[in-house]
């Protein structure tokens, strides 16, 4: 018969060895995950670079027209685009960037600036709307595997607030996913655009282009696609970040799970053990009782 | 042989082609555009529709493209499309355009 020690350690191993499988299970489904959205963050570079190009060279052929999107105005109504999560088990990771993004809305509340805010991801909506912040627009449900569609939803959205001045400036908080083992939580301005180094002589030769339609025209095409496709890459460095911020945290506490388990058994065989020397004082005792008799 | 040039053709997911090719027939809303080597510089407003490639090797390749731009400079090609896949034949290709229009259409709804 086993003591009451003994029962309850055994049944906390079960109990632990459950946690353990659910997140091995997460751990595994988030690193699974992790090449794909890799492979897509690779994929849209040449993409983005292609578009700097091309905006550099039609920037240098332009008139020097102004473009509603390059003006700069004295910012009163600020913009934060946050990229968060939607769902938690992942760490640090969304704590992280949204307390980035809280110091810069306070700094930017003492000022005496209105601060709106984007929330994509379940948790930078919850923790902003819980203090009181102006949420100006929130989407969920696109971390995981963000397309171009969501990027260009948002992009929308925020040039159009940007155009009719409900916002005069746009910053953006997410995290950059440099390396499988570096993720860093940046800060950048996306309204209005800071035009791609013009000054890169060398490579931007000034060539006298056939243009179909204007410049001026297809320079208006041009911008709103930069900033879609910023916040396409944007989102995609961020999902990449995510999944792998999720898979070190579950793994974290799978090797948990795995240390608490070899404790427990420790202290589960010792207890069977001291339960045995007592079985067996016993036995002897009685028999010795015996003899005496 | 005919002078061949690099031709990238870009959509925000993914490198669509790249290589060499000796003509590529574009659409602008102008109308279509053939580019061999040597084209002068231009930059174009893309259509929807087909883009046609043939590349160095003589394999033709047709990309249902749906938006973006044309950049034409120094024997180099660059096509930046919203959306790109390459199809079969041209009649797929445009069948291909017009269902990524529509899905645009469809996701610009949704926002």
């Amino acid at each position: 018969m086993a003591s009451a020690q003994l029962r309850d350690t055994r049944r906390r191993i079960k109990s632990v060895e459950a946690t353990k499988k659910i997140t091995r299970a997460m751990e595994l489904i988030a690193a699974s995950r992790i090449p794909r959205a890799q492979a897509r963050v690779h994929g849209s570079k040449p993409y983005t670079e292609k578009l700097i190009e091309v905006i550099e060279n039609v920037g240098a052929a332009d008139s020097g027209g102004s473009h509603k999107l390059l003006e700069r105005r004295d910012p009163s109504r600020v913009g934060l685009l946050i990229v968060s999560s939607d769902r938690g088990l992942a760490g640090a990771y969304s704590s992280t960037i949204i307390r980035l993004a809280e110091t810069r809305a306070a700094d930017l509340e003492k000022e005496g600036k209105d601060v709106l805010i984007y929330a994509i991801g379940k948790k930078a909506l919850s923790y902003f709307r819980y203090r009181g912040y102006h949420i100006e627009q929130a989407y969920l449900g696109v971390t995981d595997t963000p397309g171009y569609g969501n990027a260009r939803a948002l992009g929308n959205r925020v040039m159009e607030d940007y155009a009719v001045e409900r916002i005069d400036a746009l910053e953006a908080f997410y995290t950059k996913f440099e390396s499988a083992m570096t993720q860093v939580p940046t800060h950048q301005e996306l309204l209005p655009i800071t035009p791609p180094d013009l000054e890169d002589d060398e490579k931007a030769v000034r060539v006298s282009y056939g243009f179909e339609p204007s410049p001026e025209e297809i320079l208006n095409r041009l911008l709103p696609t930069y900033v879609e496709a910023i916040i396409f890459n944007m989102l995609l460095e961020a999902s990449a970040s995510e999944h792998n911020a999720r898979r070190r945290a579950m793994k974290a506490a799978t090797d948990n799970a795995e240390e608490l388990i070899k404790s427990l058994t420790v202290q589960a065989n010792r207890a069977r053990q001291a339960e045995i020397t007592t079985a067996i004082a016993e036995i002897v005792g009685g028999a010795e009782a015996l003899v005496e008799s | 042989m005919a002078k061949t040039f690099q031709v990238d053709v870009v959509s925000p997911e993914a490198t669509v082609w790249s290589g060499k090719a000796v003509i590529v027939i574009a659409r602008t809303p102008e109308g279509e555009l053939g580019i061999m080597a040597d084209h002068e510089p231009l930059m174009a407003t893309c259509a929807t529709g087909p883009v046609e490639i043939e590349a160095e090797s003589g394999e033709r390749t047709t990309i249902g493209v749906h938006g973006g731009f044309i950049q034409v400079v120094n024997n180099q090609v660059t096509l930046i499309t919203d959306r790109a896949e390459v199809a079969e034949s041209h009649a797929q290709a445009k069948e291909t355009a017009q269902r990524l229009a529509a899905e645009d259409a469809e996701a610009d709804d949704e926002a």
